[in-house]
């Protein structure tokens, strides 16, 4: 018995690398969007429509500088976005880009007041909407709280996932770190702070889990039967998964240097945006502007934005219409887990519905389905709503 | 198996920083003299800021040999009795399984340590110091002889474009407002 079970671990691991050495093709990013707007690096996204009536009100999803936005996209079965999309929601996502040398100087300011409020213009234009819905994620979330702090009047609604706005906690273990660090000499010497500088911080959270265990894990997952086809496809799902986690995880953009300073320094080391004494460009970020309503959504056992980080959030503000949301999941749980699928984005849905109106405006009427069955577009009609948007480019997947 | 720990090696190397402070230490810091004093001095810095990094770098190596010899003696605690006899497949997986789970609790209930923040946080700064002393050198004694351009003079290019591209930006918004004004 112990003999085979020796067999049975060398199998899974011949079965797992015949499906990696046939290096399986794996696309990340695949629902079907057009690149709107441009600034610099910056691309707005725009998601191409999946059923016949949308609600009113566009959702713009603002992803972290760390890392890039398609975790919300990564697989079809995996996908945030295209939940919301079936859910009947006009969505926008903002991709920060690769920030190169000629970016150090870039403020979070230019982030929070120059590009993302050229982004909200840029949708309230094209939609004819006066007010979006703001969903921020991680450090999006917090840029998110900031922007609608600062811009109350052109946010309809404000949705927060994993984002962090308490600092001063002993949860997080970035939340520890970061108060050691001298982020001056890092800024001052990289100029633009490396990418993988960041990662290898990540990795140091739990190097024998995200070094070593990892890896063991994603052959233990095979499973071996070389006669079953059904089997062999399952396996090369569980490592074009694998893949394209390994993909989102190690593509990390570099850092621009004042962004990373101002960030660090006002919010991880001196907590200033909670207690209302952060500034941008001069002007100071009360979060008690924040009036519209909004969704506080954590992950219970978050290792990256513990609870403690995101919850004050619901204090801070000055909104009457406030939810929280915490569930059993991870910080990246959240948007890959099953619990993603099943329980957030139909919870997030179902709050964002009713709150999706256009109040006085005639695009109300477009909001008449918001409680109903959103009929499914035909692949014909889709298309046609790609080459509807005249100058714009329907993007290639990442892969 | 005795307990071991790295102290007598972290004694060892405080004694041999001690000693390098009071004797070679000394000699290095001392004020340069003569036509190519500035730039003998700058020179001469560059051995302190790596002797910076290297007690740094000893004093977290020996810190986390501390952590992992805690971490093999746990392991050991905890799987000793069982491992003994036959090795089979199903013991490789559970000490496997012991040894992951072991390192990686011991290692981030140190890494939640003031202990290892600051440790970690002397170590970076030491090594900013070192990279930024390399990169001056590197610009003084090399590039600028060659007459090739440096990283900072290309960061004050970087600088002076980012001003003009948000100056131009300003302009635009603004120049788009008074048209629609009108």
């Amino acid at each position: 018995m112990n003999g085979l079970n020796l067999i049975e671990d060398h199998d899974k691991f011949k079965c797992g690398m015949e499906v990696i050495l046939k290096a399986p093709g794996f696309s990340v990013a695949t629902t079907p969007s057009e690149v709107v707007y441009t600034d610099d690096k910056m691309r707005l996204i725009h998601y191409i429509p999946t059923v016949e009536k949308q609600h009113a009100v566009p959702v713009l999803i603002v992803y972290a500088l760390v890392n890039r936005y398609y975790i919300l996209d990564i697989a079809p079965d995996k996908s945030v976005i295209k939940k919301l999309l079936e859910e009947g929601f006009d969505v926008y996502v903002i991709d920060w880009g690769y920030p190169s040398g000629s970016d150090r100087y870039l403020t979070l300011d230019d982030y929070v007041n120059g590009y993302l409020n050229n982004s909200v213009d840029m949708i309230r234009e094209r939609s004819g909407s006066d007010k979006i819905t703001l969903f921020g994620v991680c450090q999006g979330g917090t840029f998110s709280v900031m922007y609608s702090a600062l811009h109350p009047e052109k946010v309809k609604n404000l949705v927060t996932l994993v984002a962090p706005v308490n600092f001063d906690t002993d949860k997080g273990i970035l939340n520890l770190w970061a108060k050691g660090l001298d982020v001056d000499k890092i800024v001052d010497y990289y100029g633009i702070v490396p990418g993988d500088f960041l990662n290898s911080g990540f990795l140091l959270l739990d190097p024998f889990r995200l070094m070593i265990d990892k890896y063991v894990g994603m052959f233990d997952r095979i499973e071996c039967n070389p006669q079953d086809i059904a089997c062999n496809l399952r396996n090369e799902d569980i490592i074009k998964n694998f893949l394209r986690m390994e993909k989102w995880i190690f593509d990390s953009p570099d850092q621009a240097g004042e962004t990373f300073r101002q960030f660090m320094k006002d919010c991880y080391q001196k907590n200033l945006l909670i207690k209302n004494e952060m500034e941008l460009n001069g002007k100071k970020i009360n979060l008690k502007n924040i009036t519209m309503p909004l969704l506080n959504v954590m992950a219970e056992f978050d290792h990256l934005v513990p609870n403690d980080a995101s919850k004050p959030l619901s204090d801070a503000v000055s909104s009457t219409d406030k939810e929280t949301l915490i569930f059993p999941t991870g910080h990246i749980g959240i948007f890959v887990g099953s619990k993603s699928q099943k329980e957030v984005c139909p919870k997030i849905s179902a709050w964002l519905k009713p709150r999706s109106f256009l109040n006085g405006s005639a695009k109300e009427e477009k909001t008449e389905l918001a409680n109903e069955e959103k009929p499914e577009l035909s692949k014909e009609k889709r298309i046609k709503n790609i080459r509807k948007n005249r100058g714009s480019k329907v993007s290639k997947n990442e892969t | 198996m005795e307990e071991s720990s790295f102290e007598s090696t972290q004694e060892f190397y405080d004694e041999w920083l001690k000693t390098y402070k009071a004797t070679i230490g000394k000699f290095i810091e001392m004020p340069a003299v003569g036509p190519a004093r500035e730039k003998s001095e700058k020179m001469m810095k560059g051995f302190s800021t790596f002797m910076n990094l290297y007690a740094a770098g000893m004093d977290t190596s020996s810190n986390l040999q501390t952590v992992f010899m805690e971490a093999m003696r746990k392991v050991q605690e905890k799987t000793g009795t069982e491992m003994n006899g036959e090795i089979t497949p199903e013991k490789y997986k559970e000490f496997y399984n012991t040894w992951v789970q072991t390192y990686s609790d011991t290692f981030k209930e140190y890494s939640r340590s003031d202990h290892f923040v600051a440790d970690m946080g002397k170590l970076n700064s030491y090594y900013m110091d070192f990279q930024q002393y390399q990169k001056d050198m590197l610009e003084e004694n090399y590039l600028k002889p060659m007459n090739l351009p440096t990283k900072t003079e290309i960061d004050e290019i970087n600088k002076e474009l980012y001003s003009l591209k948000k100056a131009v930006k300003e302009l635009t918004s603004q120049i788009k407002e008074l048209k629609e004004k009108k």
